[in-house]
């Protein structure tokens, strides 16, 4: 059991490296079937090097993460920030930290700042997400 | 209002999509929905029609911008449950409402930040979920 003070950090996950097969697999779960991240033709015709995942894979991927840590009923408000795309290839490593313990009503809460980062740094995807505590 | 019924499969399919293929997802029928499953409502409705709405494109000419999906960015999607996470077996009542509209200065010249809510009843007409999208028609640059 991890031990939830504020500033704690949980330990990272890493995701990838993402492949042509994540992206579209995303794709059809969700129904967002926009072709830039599947159709490496048309994004170079907008000057991208190539297609690219879809902002929200990477934040279900943090989902995933949160969940397997504080369960699948807890969630209390998650939201996702996209900063920069992500291509086939790149490897992804998800983080977070503890921001603070609260009580809402007659539930304990968590609430943590996360973060989806390229093995290099470089952020893609930042947010921040509350669950209950049980 | 759209329906949106929340199908066993529907959950084991994007709980696995997004390496979440865990038990509670995939062995219970009245599964959880995972924290972003809300975003596959649009198998069921168009979601993002307020974007379309007379006050965007207003702010959009101010700034010489055109309001076309080529230069619409999703910036930023929160999600809110109230109460238990719904589950499939469910069905889920949506609808959309615009909540803000301003024009920022951003790096690259204006842009038109768009707010929009999508909120989630269920059966007995309790608010279950909301999302909260953050869109922007931006200005392309020639490249």
């Amino acid at each position: 059991m991890i031990d939830l003070a504020r500033g704690t950090r949980l330990p990272e996950r890493t995701f990838g490296p993402v492949t042509m097969t994540d992206i579209v697999r995303y794709q059809g779960a969700s129904g967002d079937m926009n072709p830039m991240h599947h159709d490496d033709e048309l994004a170079r015709s907008v000057g991208y090097p190539a297609a690219f995942s879809a902002g929200m894979l990477g934040a279900g991927w943090l989902a995933a993460y949160c969940t397997e840590h504080f369960g699948e009923e807890s969630v209390r408000r998650f939201r996702t920030r996209f900063t920069q795309v992500v291509y086939r290839g790149d490897r992804l490593v998800a983080s977070a930290e503890v921001v603070r313990l609260f009580r809402q009503g007659d539930e304990r809460r968590l609430e943590l700042a996360i973060q989806l980062r390229k093995d290099d740094g470089a952020l893609v995807v930042d947010g921040s997400a509350e669950f209950a505590l049980t | 209002m759209a329906i949106m019924p929340i199908e066993w499969g529907k959950v084991r399919e994007y709980a696995t999509a997004t390496a979440a293929a865990r038990p509670a997802y995939l062995d219970d029928p009245n599964a959880p929905i995972p924290p972003t499953f809300l975003a596959t409502v649009i198998h069921w409705s168009t979601i993002g029609e307020t974007v379309r709405a007379p006050e965007v494109a207003k702010a959009c000419a101010t700034v010489g911008i055109e309001p076309d999906v080529r230069n619409l960015l999703s910036l930023e999607q929160e999600y809110f449950f109230h109460g238990p996470v719904p589950r499939a077996g469910e069905t889920l009542h949506n609808s959309e409402r615009l909540y803000d509209v301003r024009i920022k200065e951003g790096r690259q010249g204006p842009m038109v930040l768009v707010r929009f809510l999508v909120s989630f009843h269920d059966d007995q007409g309790l608010l279950r979920a909301e999302c909260r999208y953050t869109s922007a028609y931006v200005r392309k640059e020639a490249s």
